[in-house]
Protein backbone atom coordinates (compact mmCIF):
# COMPACT_ATOMS: atom_id res chain seq x y z
CA UNK A 1 0.00 0.00 0.00
CA UNK A 2 1.25 3.51 -0.76
CA UNK A 3 2.58 5.41 1.98
CA UNK A 4 0.42 7.58 3.59
CA UNK A 5 1.22 11.68 4.43
CA UNK A 6 0.25 10.74 8.79
CA UNK A 7 2.11 7.41 7.95
CA UNK A 8 5.70 6.77 10.01
CA UNK A 9 8.11 4.13 9.09
CA UNK A 10 11.17 3.32 10.42
CA UNK A 11 13.23 5.46 8.75
CA UNK A 12 11.40 8.71 10.32
CA UNK A 13 11.27 6.62 13.58
CA UNK A 14 15.09 6.52 13.75
CA UNK A 15 15.68 10.24 12.31
CA UNK A 16 12.87 11.48 14.67
CA UNK A 17 10.46 12.95 11.84
CA UNK A 18 6.80 12.87 12.72
CA UNK A 19 3.47 13.50 10.45
CA UNK A 20 3.35 17.13 9.89
CA UNK A 21 7.27 18.24 10.08
CA UNK A 22 8.67 19.86 6.84
CA UNK A 23 10.73 16.64 6.36
CA UNK A 24 8.12 14.18 6.73
CA UNK A 25 6.15 15.69 3.78
CA UNK A 26 9.14 16.19 1.99
CA UNK A 27 9.93 12.35 2.20
CA UNK A 28 6.77 11.58 0.67
CA UNK A 29 7.27 13.26 -2.54
CA UNK A 30 9.35 10.38 -2.87
CA UNK A 31 6.65 7.92 -2.01
CA UNK A 32 8.02 4.82 -4.17
CA UNK A 33 11.27 5.42 -2.47
CA UNK A 34 10.01 5.24 1.49
CA UNK A 35 7.55 2.10 0.45
CA UNK A 36 10.67 0.03 -1.26
CA UNK A 37 13.14 1.13 1.46
CA UNK A 38 10.68 -0.10 4.24
CA UNK A 39 10.21 -2.88 1.81
CA UNK A 40 13.28 -3.63 1.73
CA UNK A 41 13.70 -3.65 4.93
CA UNK A 42 10.82 -6.20 6.00
CA UNK A 43 11.74 -8.21 3.56
CA UNK A 44 15.80 -8.30 3.90
CA UNK A 45 14.69 -9.60 7.73
CA UNK A 46 11.67 -11.53 7.76
CA UNK A 47 11.91 -13.43 4.44
CA UNK A 48 12.91 -17.27 5.48
CA UNK A 49 16.69 -17.86 4.19
CA UNK A 50 18.07 -20.74 4.94
CA UNK A 51 21.11 -21.09 7.27
CA UNK A 52 20.11 -17.55 8.07
CA UNK A 53 17.34 -17.24 10.97
CA UNK A 54 15.57 -13.74 11.52
CA UNK A 55 17.06 -13.56 14.95
CA UNK A 56 20.59 -14.03 13.03
CA UNK A 57 19.97 -11.29 10.48
CA UNK A 58 19.00 -9.02 13.45
CA UNK A 59 21.89 -9.63 15.34
CA UNK A 60 24.03 -8.73 12.14
CA UNK A 61 22.15 -5.42 11.85
CA UNK A 62 22.44 -4.63 15.60
CA UNK A 63 25.98 -5.33 15.03
CA UNK A 64 26.63 -3.29 11.92
CA UNK A 65 24.99 0.25 13.16
CA UNK A 66 26.66 -0.07 16.36
CA UNK A 67 29.74 -0.14 14.42
CA UNK A 68 29.02 2.40 12.37
CA UNK A 69 27.90 4.77 15.32
CA UNK A 70 24.07 4.61 14.41
CA UNK A 71 22.72 4.65 17.20
CA UNK A 72 19.09 5.38 17.04
CA UNK A 73 18.84 2.70 14.56
CA UNK A 74 20.88 0.01 16.61
CA UNK A 75 18.59 0.53 19.33
CA UNK A 76 15.58 -0.45 16.55
CA UNK A 77 17.35 -3.64 15.81
CA UNK A 78 18.07 -4.60 19.23
CA UNK A 79 14.65 -3.68 19.89
CA UNK A 80 13.37 -5.78 17.72
CA UNK A 81 15.88 -8.87 18.21
CA UNK A 82 14.18 -8.65 22.00
CA UNK A 83 10.65 -9.59 20.27
CA UNK A 84 12.03 -11.83 17.62
CA UNK A 85 10.10 -15.33 18.41
CA UNK A 86 13.30 -17.31 17.49
CA UNK A 87 15.48 -15.18 19.56
CA UNK A 88 16.12 -18.13 21.93
CA UNK A 89 16.51 -20.59 19.35
CA UNK A 90 20.51 -21.30 18.92
CA UNK A 91 22.23 -18.80 16.10
CA UNK A 92 23.69 -20.54 13.11
CA UNK A 93 27.57 -22.05 13.45
CA UNK A 94 28.05 -19.42 10.54
CA UNK A 95 27.55 -16.28 13.03
CA UNK A 96 31.06 -15.55 13.61
CA UNK A 97 31.73 -15.89 9.80
CA UNK A 98 28.45 -13.34 8.90
CA UNK A 99 29.46 -10.82 11.50
CA UNK A 100 33.26 -10.59 10.31
CA UNK A 101 31.71 -10.10 6.74
CA UNK A 102 29.64 -7.82 7.46
CA UNK A 103 31.77 -5.44 9.67
CA UNK A 104 34.56 -5.87 6.49
CA UNK A 105 31.61 -4.59 4.20
CA UNK A 106 30.39 -1.64 6.61
CA UNK A 107 33.96 -0.38 7.11
CA UNK A 108 35.14 -0.39 3.45
CA UNK A 109 33.22 -1.65 0.65
CA UNK A 110 37.24 -2.43 -0.58
CA UNK A 111 38.09 -5.13 2.18
CA UNK A 112 35.62 -7.78 -0.42
CA UNK A 113 37.20 -10.35 -1.80
CA UNK A 114 36.74 -14.03 -3.34
CA UNK A 115 38.25 -15.37 -0.04
CA UNK A 116 35.63 -13.13 1.93
CA UNK A 117 32.62 -15.50 0.20
CA UNK A 118 34.46 -18.25 0.28
CA UNK A 119 35.25 -17.91 4.24
CA UNK A 120 30.78 -17.72 4.22
CA UNK A 121 30.83 -21.05 2.51
CA UNK A 122 32.69 -22.87 4.75
CA UNK A 123 31.06 -21.70 7.52
CA UNK A 124 28.04 -23.55 6.07
CA UNK A 125 26.32 -21.24 4.01
CA UNK A 126 25.05 -21.22 0.70
CA UNK A 127 25.02 -19.00 -2.02
CA UNK A 128 21.38 -17.78 -1.80
CA UNK A 129 21.76 -17.04 2.02
CA UNK A 130 25.52 -15.18 1.05
CA UNK A 131 23.34 -12.78 -1.32
CA UNK A 132 20.99 -12.33 1.66
CA UNK A 133 23.60 -11.28 3.74
CA UNK A 134 25.00 -9.13 1.33
CA UNK A 135 21.74 -7.45 0.19
CA UNK A 136 21.14 -6.70 4.66
CA UNK A 137 24.47 -5.35 4.81
CA UNK A 138 24.27 -3.74 2.43
CA UNK A 139 21.14 -2.07 2.76
CA UNK A 140 22.31 -0.71 6.29
CA UNK A 141 24.78 1.10 4.57
CA UNK A 142 21.98 3.10 2.45
CA UNK A 143 19.57 2.81 5.53
CA UNK A 144 22.22 4.59 7.93
CA UNK A 145 23.10 7.54 5.55
CA UNK A 146 19.50 8.54 4.76
CA UNK A 147 18.31 8.53 8.53
CA UNK A 148 21.67 10.51 9.07
CA UNK A 149 21.40 12.96 6.17
CA UNK A 150 17.68 13.46 7.41
CA UNK A 151 18.86 14.16 10.64
CA UNK A 152 21.51 16.83 9.56
CA UNK A 153 18.72 18.40 7.47
CA UNK A 154 16.74 18.53 10.56
CA UNK A 155 18.86 20.60 12.61
CA UNK A 156 20.05 22.79 9.89
CA UNK A 157 15.84 23.63 10.41
CA UNK A 158 13.28 24.49 7.76
CA UNK A 159 14.20 24.55 4.20
CA UNK A 160 12.74 25.46 1.19
CA UNK A 161 10.10 23.60 -0.74
CA UNK A 162 8.74 23.29 -4.35
CA UNK B 1 44.33 13.55 -22.70
CA UNK B 2 42.36 16.57 -23.42
CA UNK B 3 38.43 17.24 -23.27
CA UNK B 4 38.50 17.32 -26.52
CA UNK B 5 40.09 14.37 -27.39
CA UNK B 6 38.61 12.72 -30.13
CA UNK B 7 39.18 9.25 -32.50
CA UNK B 8 39.54 9.60 -35.94
CA UNK B 9 35.83 9.21 -36.42
CA UNK B 10 35.07 11.83 -34.20
CA UNK B 11 34.05 9.81 -31.30
CA UNK B 12 34.92 11.42 -28.02
CA UNK B 13 38.01 9.63 -26.87
CA UNK B 14 37.47 7.33 -23.55
CA UNK B 15 38.51 8.94 -20.17
CA UNK B 16 40.93 6.71 -18.10
CA UNK B 17 42.62 7.82 -15.38
CA UNK B 18 43.45 6.80 -11.95
CA UNK B 19 42.32 3.02 -12.52
CA UNK B 20 39.08 4.35 -13.60
CA UNK B 21 37.21 4.15 -17.05
CA UNK B 22 33.83 5.34 -18.59
CA UNK B 23 34.18 2.77 -21.18
CA UNK B 24 31.64 -0.26 -21.11
CA UNK B 25 33.01 -3.37 -18.93
CA UNK B 26 31.78 -6.44 -17.83
CA UNK B 27 31.51 -8.05 -14.36
CA UNK B 28 32.04 -11.58 -13.06
CA UNK B 29 30.55 -13.26 -9.94
CA UNK B 30 32.59 -14.47 -7.34
CA UNK B 31 29.13 -17.03 -6.30
CA UNK B 32 27.03 -18.87 -9.26
CA UNK B 33 24.49 -16.77 -11.16
CA UNK B 34 21.02 -18.35 -11.01
CA UNK B 35 20.59 -19.99 -14.30
CA UNK B 36 18.12 -19.19 -16.20
CA UNK B 37 16.43 -22.87 -17.34
CA UNK B 38 16.19 -23.14 -13.34
CA UNK B 39 14.74 -19.95 -12.76
CA UNK B 40 11.06 -19.67 -11.13
CA UNK B 41 8.47 -17.88 -12.23
CA UNK B 42 9.11 -15.02 -10.13
CA UNK B 43 12.58 -14.97 -10.27
CA UNK B 44 12.11 -14.46 -14.08
CA UNK B 45 9.21 -11.52 -13.29
CA UNK B 46 11.47 -9.90 -10.38
CA UNK B 47 14.48 -10.03 -13.46
CA UNK B 48 12.82 -8.10 -15.95
CA UNK B 49 11.04 -5.81 -13.77
CA UNK B 50 14.79 -4.71 -12.55
CA UNK B 51 16.67 -4.05 -15.56
CA UNK B 52 16.25 -4.47 -19.34
CA UNK B 53 18.99 -6.46 -19.69
CA UNK B 54 18.88 -8.37 -16.70
CA UNK B 55 18.48 -12.11 -18.14
CA UNK B 56 22.04 -12.02 -19.56
CA UNK B 57 23.72 -10.05 -16.13
CA UNK B 58 26.07 -12.34 -13.77
CA UNK B 59 24.88 -9.48 -11.43
CA UNK B 60 21.16 -9.73 -11.57
CA UNK B 61 21.46 -13.18 -11.82
CA UNK B 62 23.47 -13.52 -8.91
CA UNK B 63 21.05 -11.22 -7.03
CA UNK B 64 17.90 -13.32 -8.28
CA UNK B 65 18.77 -15.84 -5.69
CA UNK B 66 16.69 -13.69 -3.30
CA UNK B 67 14.13 -12.49 -5.75
CA UNK B 68 11.68 -10.03 -3.51
CA UNK B 69 14.73 -8.60 -2.05
CA UNK B 70 15.55 -7.96 -5.17
CA UNK B 71 12.22 -7.01 -5.91
CA UNK B 72 12.85 -4.43 -3.45
CA UNK B 73 15.72 -3.17 -3.90
CA UNK B 74 14.83 -2.53 -7.63
CA UNK B 75 12.22 -0.59 -7.24
CA UNK B 76 13.82 1.76 -4.65
CA UNK B 77 17.12 1.92 -7.05
CA UNK B 78 14.74 2.71 -10.21
CA UNK B 79 12.87 5.30 -8.01
CA UNK B 80 15.44 7.30 -6.96
CA UNK B 81 17.84 7.19 -10.22
CA UNK B 82 14.87 7.82 -12.60
CA UNK B 83 11.62 9.56 -11.38
CA UNK B 84 10.52 12.28 -13.08
CA UNK B 85 10.85 15.65 -11.08
CA UNK B 86 12.90 17.14 -8.57
CA UNK B 87 17.04 16.80 -8.25
CA UNK B 88 17.80 16.80 -12.49
CA UNK B 89 18.96 13.44 -12.96
CA UNK B 90 22.27 14.29 -14.15
CA UNK B 91 23.09 15.50 -10.66
CA UNK B 92 21.39 12.21 -9.22
CA UNK B 93 24.10 10.70 -11.90
CA UNK B 94 26.98 12.99 -10.61
CA UNK B 95 26.22 12.01 -6.77
CA UNK B 96 26.22 8.37 -7.92
CA UNK B 97 29.61 8.66 -10.10
CA UNK B 98 31.13 10.49 -6.68
CA UNK B 99 30.43 7.71 -4.25
CA UNK B 100 31.68 4.94 -6.38
CA UNK B 101 35.06 6.79 -7.25
CA UNK B 102 35.19 7.55 -3.50
CA UNK B 103 34.43 3.92 -2.46
CA UNK B 104 37.13 2.67 -5.21
CA UNK B 105 34.10 0.67 -7.22
CA UNK B 106 35.80 0.60 -10.97
CA UNK B 107 32.24 -1.16 -12.23
CA UNK B 108 29.89 1.57 -10.81
CA UNK B 109 31.92 4.05 -11.88
CA UNK B 110 32.22 2.94 -15.76
CA UNK B 111 28.46 2.89 -15.93
CA UNK B 112 27.53 6.38 -14.29
CA UNK B 113 30.20 8.00 -15.96
CA UNK B 114 28.61 6.88 -19.31
CA UNK B 115 24.89 8.08 -17.38
CA UNK B 116 26.21 11.78 -16.62
CA UNK B 117 27.99 11.89 -19.96
CA UNK B 118 24.51 11.08 -21.91
CA UNK B 119 22.40 13.59 -19.74
CA UNK B 120 24.90 16.38 -19.54
CA UNK B 121 26.38 15.95 -23.22
CA UNK B 122 30.30 16.43 -21.98
CA UNK B 123 32.41 14.89 -19.75
CA UNK B 124 34.28 17.16 -18.28
CA UNK B 125 33.36 17.16 -14.97
CA UNK B 126 33.84 12.73 -15.36
CA UNK B 127 37.61 14.17 -15.92
CA UNK B 128 37.49 16.10 -13.34
CA UNK B 129 36.20 13.29 -10.53
CA UNK B 130 38.71 10.50 -11.60
CA UNK B 131 41.20 12.86 -10.91
CA UNK B 132 40.20 14.20 -7.72
CA UNK B 133 36.80 13.63 -6.40
CA UNK B 134 37.20 16.30 -3.70
CA UNK B 135 38.10 19.34 -5.59
CA UNK B 136 35.48 18.30 -8.84
CA UNK B 137 32.89 19.86 -10.64
CA UNK B 138 32.52 22.32 -12.97
CA UNK B 139 30.29 24.98 -11.27
CA UNK B 140 29.66 25.88 -7.84
CA UNK B 141 26.70 23.71 -7.52
CA UNK B 142 28.54 20.65 -8.65
CA UNK B 143 31.48 20.85 -6.50
CA UNK B 144 28.87 21.21 -3.72
CA UNK B 145 27.18 18.36 -4.79
CA UNK B 146 30.49 16.44 -4.81
CA UNK B 147 31.41 17.70 -1.46
CA UNK B 148 27.94 16.60 -0.22
CA UNK B 149 28.72 13.21 -1.60
CA UNK B 150 31.96 12.48 -0.44
CA UNK B 151 30.71 13.64 2.98
CA UNK B 152 27.43 11.29 3.36
CA UNK B 153 30.40 8.60 2.09
CA UNK B 154 32.99 8.85 4.80
CA UNK B 155 31.39 10.02 7.51
CA UNK B 156 27.64 9.98 7.59
CA UNK B 157 27.89 10.05 11.92
CA UNK B 158 29.16 13.19 11.61
CA UNK B 159 27.16 15.34 9.30
CA UNK B 160 25.24 18.38 10.13
CA UNK B 161 23.84 21.44 9.39
CA UNK B 162 26.79 22.70 7.81
CA UNK B 163 26.67 20.35 5.39
CA UNK B 164 23.19 20.95 4.18
CA UNK B 165 23.92 24.78 4.56
CA UNK B 166 25.77 25.07 1.12
CA UNK B 167 22.94 23.05 -0.92
CA UNK B 168 20.49 25.08 0.15
CA UNK B 169 22.27 28.45 -0.09
CA UNK B 170 22.54 27.57 -3.98
CA UNK B 171 18.74 27.20 -4.19
CA UNK B 172 18.32 23.31 -3.58
CA UNK B 173 14.57 22.89 -1.86
CA UNK B 174 13.91 19.90 0.47
CA UNK B 175 12.54 17.56 -1.93
CA UNK B 176 15.63 17.84 -4.16
CA UNK B 177 18.27 17.81 -0.88
CA UNK B 178 16.57 14.44 -0.34
CA UNK B 179 16.77 13.10 -4.09
CA UNK B 180 20.54 14.02 -3.67
CA UNK B 181 20.79 12.40 -0.40
CA UNK B 182 18.81 8.88 -1.81
CA UNK B 183 21.38 8.94 -4.77
CA UNK B 184 24.00 9.12 -2.68
CA UNK B 185 23.40 6.72 0.18
CA UNK B 186 21.67 4.04 -2.64
CA UNK B 187 25.36 3.61 -4.02
CA UNK B 188 26.74 2.81 -0.92
CA UNK B 189 24.28 -0.32 -1.30
CA UNK B 190 25.11 -0.55 -4.82
CA UNK B 191 28.61 -0.36 -4.31
CA UNK B 192 29.36 -3.15 -2.00
CA UNK B 193 27.04 -5.44 -3.58
CA UNK B 194 29.34 -4.95 -6.72
CA UNK B 195 32.84 -4.82 -5.33
CA UNK B 196 31.78 -7.92 -2.80
CA UNK B 197 30.43 -10.71 -5.11
CA UNK B 198 32.63 -9.82 -7.89
CA UNK B 199 34.68 -8.33 -10.28
CA UNK B 200 34.83 -6.08 -13.08
CA UNK B 201 36.54 -7.01 -16.19
CA UNK B 202 37.29 -5.94 -19.52
CA UNK B 203 34.66 -6.13 -22.19
CA UNK B 204 36.38 -9.62 -24.56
Amino acid sequence: MPPHLDDIDMIDRAAGLEPGDPLHSARRFRAKVVEASQASHDALLLLPVEGLSPADRLRVAAHVCHLAGAASLEQHYVERLADAPDRDEPSTPALPATLTFAAALTTDPRLGDRAALQALRDAGLGDAAIVALAQLVAFLSYQLRVVAGLQAMQSAGAGGTK
Amino acid sequence: MSTDAKTAEGVPAPVRRNGFTDETLDWRAWLQPLKLDQASPLQLEVLDESHPQSRTSSYYLTLAHQPLMLRHRSAAYNAIMYAPGGLPRAERELGALVVSVTNGCVYCTSVHAQRFEQLAKRSDTVEQVFDDPRTAGTSERERAIARFAIAVTERPQALAAADIAPLRALGLSDEEIIDLLHAVAIFGWANRLMQNLGEPVSKA
